[in-house]
């Protein structure tokens, strides 16, 4: 990796070179899930608090790239949050641009 | 017998007779299938995130039931019927 940014800063960076595999600028963070991390965190569809944390503004469920959590945790928010969507606890849509209408 | 959380919503103009009678026919159901109900949980009126049936509250009961899973189906379809109860869910434990 070290290399590659190296041969990038001598090519002045200006060229854009086809093929390339992937973005050397650009460093990941190092992600976690933070049930895994904390077991005793229970994913329920009556914890609102929670869940409104892995929605966006307009009610929609976040991506994994954007909540962090692992694949397997991630289904169980998503149902969950459809739990708490059927008995109306959390918005299907609009949250914030309902309130503002009214 | 299965552990199940059943979720009702009760239309919020109804007084506390209607709503217990109405819970009422819902305990029967339940016993007659031969469950029984471990707990009811009265969360009380609340805002809806959404309108049902052109409501913007309700009243939510949390009821922890044991019944058998055949009996689910008939308990769902008569949840449907009676006429208090906006939305129900349940929910296996």
């Amino acid at each position: 990796m070290a290399n590659e940014t190296k041969a990038r800063a001598r090519s002045g960076g200006s060229e854009q070179r086809p093929g390339r595999r992937y973005n050397t600028r650009y460093v990941r963070k190092p992600r976690y899930c933070q049930f895994c991390s904390d077991k005793t965190l229970v994913i329920d569809y009556k914890n609102t608090t929670l869940l409104r944390k892995f929605t966006t503004e307009e009610g929609k469920i976040r991506p994994r790239r954007q909540s962090g959590t692992c694949a397997k945790h991630q289904r169980t928010v998503a149902r969950e949050i459809k739990r708490a969507r059927h008995i109306a606890l959390l918005p299907f849509t609009g949250g914030t641009w309902e309130e503002k209408i009214r | 017998m299965h552990n199940y959380e059943l979720v009702v919503i009760i239309h919020p103009d109804l007084d506390d007779e209607a709503i217990e009678q109405a819970l009422d026919r819902i305990r029967g159901w339940i016993i007659e299938s031969g469950g029984s109900i471990d707990k009811t949980d009265k969360w009380g009126k609340r805002r809806m995130s959404y309108e049902i049936q052109k409501q913007n509250e309700g009243i939510y009961y949390l009821l922890e039931v044991s019944m058998p899973p055949t009996s689910i189906a008939e308990l769902e379809r008569n949840m449907t019927i009676l006429e208090p109860v906006m939305r129900h869910m349940v929910v296996a434990k």
